[in-house]
Parts: C-alpha cells; structure tokens; sequence
C-alpha cells in the first residue's frame, strides 16, 4: 500500500495531479469516515422511509377521516416543497425548539445532532413518495386475495401484513427502487447542514488543498459506485421477488 | 437537431479544456467594458453585508467603489463565499477579490495577492463561557463549528479537535449552530467576532479567546494570478498603498467597524514613512 | 422521485384555507410572542417577513434574483435539458449500437450522479465565458447552474423517450416499413407523435422535481431565494424568525409547485393508455 501511495506522491510533484486524498494519511482517514457517513445514513434514511411508507399506506385504508387528512397533508407537504429548504427547516428552525441535554463539555446540546436531523428530514422526504409508492401496491392488490382472506376470519391488520402488504412490495418494487435510488442521492444535501459526509469532506479537502477537479472525480466515481452496487442490489431483488404471471 | 447536440456538446468540451490563462491587459479589458467586477461577500457583516433594500455595503464594498471610481467604470459586487472565491478569480467572473481573504503561501500559489496587504486578522474563538476553553488544546474531541474553506481548518483539525469539524458555508449558519448548543465555540476571524460579541447581546453566556497558535495573518486583495505583475495588479499595489498613505483604510475602518485595530494603525504609520 | 403512475390524494380548496388558517395562527402567535420578548423596542415578526418579502421574491434592485430566478432556472434548465434529453432519447433506440452504446453510458452517468455534486462540477470547473470564433459569450454563475441542473433532467428526458418509444407497439413500425416509410419517417410522423401524450405527464413529474431542486443553486453562490432568505437572516441576527422565514419560503415553493402537481395527475389520468 505504501507503494501505491509514495507513486500517488510523484504523480503529483512530476505531473501536478493531486492525489492527496488517497496518499495523505489524514485526507484518507477522513475521506474514508465521510465514505463511511453517507453509507450509514443513506442505510438508515432507507430503512427509516420504507417504515414510513409503509405505515403510511396503511393509515390510508383506514376509515378514520382525521388520519387519512393528517396523512394526505404530509404527502402534499413533503412532495411539493423543497427537500434541502425542509432539512433548514428541520435542522436550523426546529432543531432548537427540542429539549435540551448538557453534553459532556457543560454545554445544553438539543436532542439531535445534524446527523439525525439529516436522517428525520431525508427519511420524511422519500417517506411522502414511498406511502403513495406503498399505495398504488396496495390498490393493485386483487378484490379477490382480500376477499379470501377476509372470509378466513383475519384481522384487517392481518391481512395487511400477511396478504395485501407482501403482494404489494412486490408490485411496486420499480418504482421503489427508483425513489431510493433518489434518496441515496439525496444524501449529499446533508452537506447544507455539516453532517461530515462523502461531499461535505470532499469539499473540506479541495477549499484545503486546492485540488478541486481531482477531487470532483474521484467524487462522482465513488456515488457511481455506490449507486451501481445499489441498482445492482435491487434489480435482483426484483427478479427473485417477481409475481408470476405479471409482465412479460 | 442532432448537429446542434454534437456543437453543444463540443463546446461543452471545449470549455471544459480552455479554462486555462486567459488574455493579458485585464486593465484594459476592465476599461473597454466599463465595468469592474469585485468578488465580496454579504455575510461578513460590517466588512460585507446585505441592507433591506438587497444592496451591498461594508467596508470592502466601499474600497471596490473607490476602485471603481479611480478607474471611470462603473461598478459591479458578486457576492461570493470562502469555499468558491478563488475559482470566481481563477475563472474571471470577478476582475478583483475584495473578501476578507487571508494571505497563504497556497494561495498565493493560486491567486495573486497583491502587496501591500491591506488588513490583518487573527483566529479567534468564540466560546461557550460554559465549556472553559482557554487555548485550542482544550478544543480536544469536542465539536467546533468553523466556516467551509477557512485556511486554519485542516491544523484545527489534525492538531487540536482530532475529529470533523462542524463546518458550514455561511456565518449565519455557523452562529445560529453555536447558538443552539451544536458545537462549544465558533472558530473565526478575531476582528469579527469581537465585532460581533460588542453588537448584540444575545453573546452573554459567550466569550471570544484569541488563539494564539495561529500569528496574525493579513488579508489581501487578489487579481488573477497572471495579472499580478501586469498592469492591472501594479495599479491595485498603487491602489492600496494610497489608501494605507492617505489614511482612507483607517476612516474606513472607523466608520464601519466602530474602532481601528493596532494592525492597521501601525500599517498606516508605516505607510507614511 | 419518479412516482408517476401514482396518483397523488386530492386536497380540495378546503385543506388549503385550512392550512393558510393554520399558517397565520402560527405566525400570530410568534407575532405575539415576539412583541412580548422585545417589548415593543424591535419590529415584529409580520412586519419583518413583510419587509424581506419584496427581496426574496424578486432579489435585489437591478439585479436578477430571489424565487424569480428559482423559476427562471428551472424554465431554462427544463428547455435545454428537454431538447438535449430528446437527442440523448433517441440515441438510446438507435439503430446503430455504438451510439446506442454511448447514449447508455451518458444516460446511467448523469441519471446515477448526485444533483449536487454535478452542479458543483459545472459550477467550479467551467470558465466564465466561452470564445466561440473570437465572440466572447459570458457565462454568469446562474446560468451555468442552469446547464448542472439540466444535465440530470437531459438524462431522465431520454429514459423517458426511451420509454415512450418503446411502448408503441412493434406492428407500427412494420406497418410503416411496408407503405415504404424510412426509418427517420416513421420515427417522426408516426411513432413520435403517438409518443408525446405518454411522454407529458412524466415529463411534467420532472418539472416539478427540478423545481424544487433549484434551492441547491444556493449552495454553490447564486442569489436564488434562499440565499436572500439567508442573507436577510444574517441582517436581522434574530432567532425569533427562523421558523417563520423558512416557512415563508417553502410556502412559495408550494404554492408554485402544488398546482403543477394537481394538474400532471389529471393529464395523467386523462392519457391513461387503458388496458
């Protein structure tokens, strides 16, 4: 390794290509934790919304009006409005308004630091397209399934757990898998609010050491990665989840 | 159609590559367009602020009006920020960078800093009185909120916090943060944040320490950096040795930030000799 | 973000007026509030919003900004990424493979790149003006944050022509092939025109997205609303209206955005191909 990165060190000095993100211990060390940043938050905001959608999608087949309205709101509210005005919004006007907890430094901190800020925001983001994604799923559901299932005495929270809710997911896997491949994009807005992730780091070290192309490339070929691992990831998932008789 | 996609993506490309120098005589050029493009900033307030009616004044703003003046263009202010001054020059969507910029060997690499030097400023930290912080040893894993692009990030970093700094684009960002509790003290320019410490009260439970393990470092005004021994960067050196003869800076600094620091008093004096 | 067989629930006139109600009784409240807190010495909060209004819609005197140019950017990024997204698209169902090939490879770059990290790419590494046969053509910041935010809508435009082609079905272009239509024929007067209807509602899905990305031309220093919010946050220095400021904007977006919403479901429903 060591090698590698003394070679990274005269392709700089004889050819002015900086890689000092890799070859420099400190850059790399806090490349790798940003690396590591955005894949835990894009994990956590994906499991976060799919909770959301799919909690939210059952509150919409529910008969109370006030539920159904509450729901209705959030999904208007959080798909017509801005996600990085919403994650200012959440982090710099109600993150105050929460209670506060003295830190060991003797300073009152509120509950949440921007990393979870970034997560209740992004997840609330993706949630609003996921309830409607969990939705159309669950309309696509056939009459008769629920029928069946009702008339073998199951609860309504039953048969949407155990018939409606598996039936739908594999439904509407595509366009799932489409809003979470936004939302793991998404992620690099939590740049706004300092959450040290892959872009927050990355800009730290070209405004440091001035290398702002090498940077921006080694940049996109990282979420490219990340990206293409996903898709990959999902697009399999889609195959062995497949309703038969659906489709080509 | 398809021809159109292949020239705009051709010059797409080409723009990409001839980003490189660009044509002597920014002077000239700045005459025969007669505008002048200054980079400053709007959220350094008193150097560079936005009033209610979107104009910006301040200290700089003021100096690039006299510029302007000196030259018989008229004038232009782009706002820019810490992370993307330096590009703005490099790229020439600015003819001169008034913005609080610190004097770097690295930059001076990058963009020509023109000499004299027309400020100076020190690292200071604005700090929770609560958290006790005397030096930046004492700033050890604990959270600190700086702004993105700041020269001292990387040393405050690797030598003294050990962990990410809490770093935003903006000052209001990174006050507000220190505000609500996200960080035990904002790291910044000295001048500023006794300013801003003497402006408003809500900084109570707060006090500025002077780090002194960064020395004060002078801010300078920068060209692009193949103007710097052209016309255009001798004619800002005359400029700015004037203001310093002429005592302009020291009035300057007077009407805007309420008092001199000893920097500029001595600067001045030199000046004169 | 690309939900767009989904149909969104129906707000009726009623939520609205519920929620401007809800609006101005949370601003009252601050309103009071604030007046209690400063004791009369300081504005209060509506009458602040009220000043900053004219700033962060229409930016500062004589220069372009504020939502205006959030609107601006997103028509202009929209065109250019439309037209750009229609050659790309038609590259994607090319006959021949290599620029088949080479379309794909554009396409999945620009679709799979963050929004934000493109937009920093523009912003930093292109100059400022472009020398077209000895014409200088200047390049302003806002305009090359319009051309990084149509590189993603440029891609997902040909994923949907893409799409739309390929939804017509086959007997078409046989049919077509017999009358002794060529290929580009066909293409043109027979197939693309089937394909517009289909292509709308997603493209105005697409619209709506991009607009609400405009924010992120904030980020890399252009005056859009947010920055001017943001600015007139630094100059006021009051804790008191951060909720309020940043309300006041995302209702700007909303009120702009929900109708576009409304509107693409029911063109959506209108060209629903029925099965």
């Amino acid at each position: 390794m060591d090698a590698l990165w003394d070679l990274l060190r005269h392709v700089h000095d004889a050819y002015g290509v900086n890689l000092v993100h890799f070859y420099d211990g400190f850059e790399r060390g806090r490349l790798l934790r940003g690396i590591w940043t955005t894949v835990k938050l894009a994990a956590v905001c994906i499991a976060f919304s799919i909770l959301i959608g799919i909690v939210g999608a059952w509150l919409q087949t529910s008969r109370q009006r006030i539920l159904k309205a509450a729901v209705k709101v959030y999904i208007q509210f959080f798909r017509n409005t801005p996600p990085l005005v919403q994650m200012y919004f959440f982090y710099f006007a109600l993150g105050p308004q929460m209670p506060r907890v003295v830190n060991d430094f003797g300073v009152p901190q509120p509950m949440f630091g921007s990393f979870e800020w970034a997560v209740l925001s992004l997840s609330f983001f993706a949630g609003a397209f996921n309830v409607e994604i969990f939705r159309s799923g669950v309309e696509a559901v056939q009459k008769a399934t629920v029928e069946a299932a009702d008339s073998l005495g199951l609860s309504r929270w039953q048969i949407y757990r155990y018939v409606v809710l598996p039936l739908a997911v594999r439904i509407c896997l595509p366009a799932l898998n489409n809003n979470l491949v936004n939302l793991a994009k998404t992620t690099t807005q939590a740049y706004a609010i300092a959450v040290p992730e892959t872009l927050f780091v990355a800009s730290q070290i070209w405004s440091d050491r001035i290398n702002v192309l090498e940077m921006m490339v080694t940049l996109l070929t990282f979420y490219l990665l990340l990206v293409g691992v996903f898709v990959w990831a999902m697009t399999r998932l889609e195959r062995r989840l497949r309703v038969p008789g659906f489709g080509q | 159609m398809k021809r159109l996609f292949a020239t705009l993506l051709a010059c797409m490309a080409g723009a990409v590559i001839s980003a490189g120098p660009a044509l002597a005589d920014q002077m000239a050029i700045i005459k025969k367009k007669g505008v002048l493009v200054v980079g400053v900033k709007t959220d350094y307030p008193p150097w560079g602020t936005r009033d209610a009616s979107g104009a910006i004044v301040g200290m700089e703003p003021e100096m690039a009006a006299d510029v302007a003046k000196r030259l018989g263009v008229k004038l232009e202010l782009l706002p820019v920020v810490s992370s993307n001054r330096m590009q703005f020059l490099q790229q020439g969507q600015i003819d001169l960078m008034i913005a609080t910029m610190s004097d770097t060997p690295e930059r001076r690499k990058v963009v020509g800093i023109v000499d004299p030097v027309y400020y100076a400023s020190g690292v200071a930290i604005l700090a929770n009185k609560k958290a006790n912080i005397k030096s930046a040893a004492d700033l050890k894993g604990k959270p600190v909120c700086a702004l993105q692009g700041a020269f001292y990030n990387n040393d405050l970093q690797s030598k003294y916090t050990g962990q990410d700094l809490v770093a935003f684009k903006g000052v209001t960002e990174a006050q507000q943060a220190l505000i609500d509790g996200r960080c035990v003290g904002f790291v910044y320019d000295d001048v500023v944040l006794v300013w801003q410490k003497a402006q408003e009260s809500k900084w109570g439970d707060f006090e500025v320490v002077q780090l002194n393990e960064w020395a004060p470092v002078p801010w300078g005004l920068a060209v692009k950096i193949e103007e710097l021994n052209g016309p255009w960067g001798k004619f800002m050196a005359d400029v700015t040795a004037d203001w310093l003869k002429s005592g302009t800076l020291l009035a300057l600094e007077k009407k805007w930030v309420g008092s001199n620091t000893p920097w500029l008093v001595d600067a001045t004096a030199k000046a004169k000799k | 973000m690309t939900t767009g067989s989904v149909p969104a629930p129906r707000l009726t006139p009623r939520w609205f007026a519920t929620a401007a109600l809800l609006c101005c009784a949370a601003l009252a409240a601050g309103e009071a509030g604030a007046q209690l807190q400063a004791a009369g010495s300081r504005p209060g909060v509506l009458a602040t919003l009220w000043k900053w209004t004219p700033l962060v819609l229409f930016g500062p005197p004589r220069e372009f900004g504020g939502f205006a140019l959030n609107i601006a950017v997103s028509f202009l990024a929209m065109a250019i990424g439309t037209l750009a997204g229609l050659v790309l698209g038609l590259g994607l169902v090319s006959t021949l493979a290599p620029v088949r090939r080479l379309s794909w490879l554009v396409t999945q770059f620009f679709r799979n790149s963050p929004w934000l990290v493109l937009l920093f790419f523009v912003m930093l590494l292109t100059p400022f003006q472009l020398r077209i046969a000895g014409v200088a053509i200047p390049l302003p910041g806002w305009l090359k944050a319009t051309v990084g935010l149509s590189l993603p809508i440029m891609a997902n435009v040909a994923e949907i022509v893409r799409g739309a082609v390929n939804s017509i079905p086959t007997g078409q272009w046989e049919s077509a092939e017999s009358l002794a239509f060529s290929r580009l024929q066909t293409l043109w007067r027979i197939i693309l025109p089937q394909c517009v209807k289909r292509m709308i509602p997603p493209w105005m899905n697409w619209y709506a997205i991009l607009t609400m990305a405009t924010p992120l031309i904030s980020i890399v220093g252009v005056n859009d609303a947010m920055t001017l919010t943001q600015d007139a946050l630094a100059a006021e220095q009051r804790s008191e209206l951060l909720i309020p400021m940043y309300t006041l904007l995302l209702f700007f977006f909303f009120v702009y955005c929900y109708p576009i919403a409304r509107w693409t479901i029911q063109l959506e429903r209108r060209y629903a191909v029925r099965n």
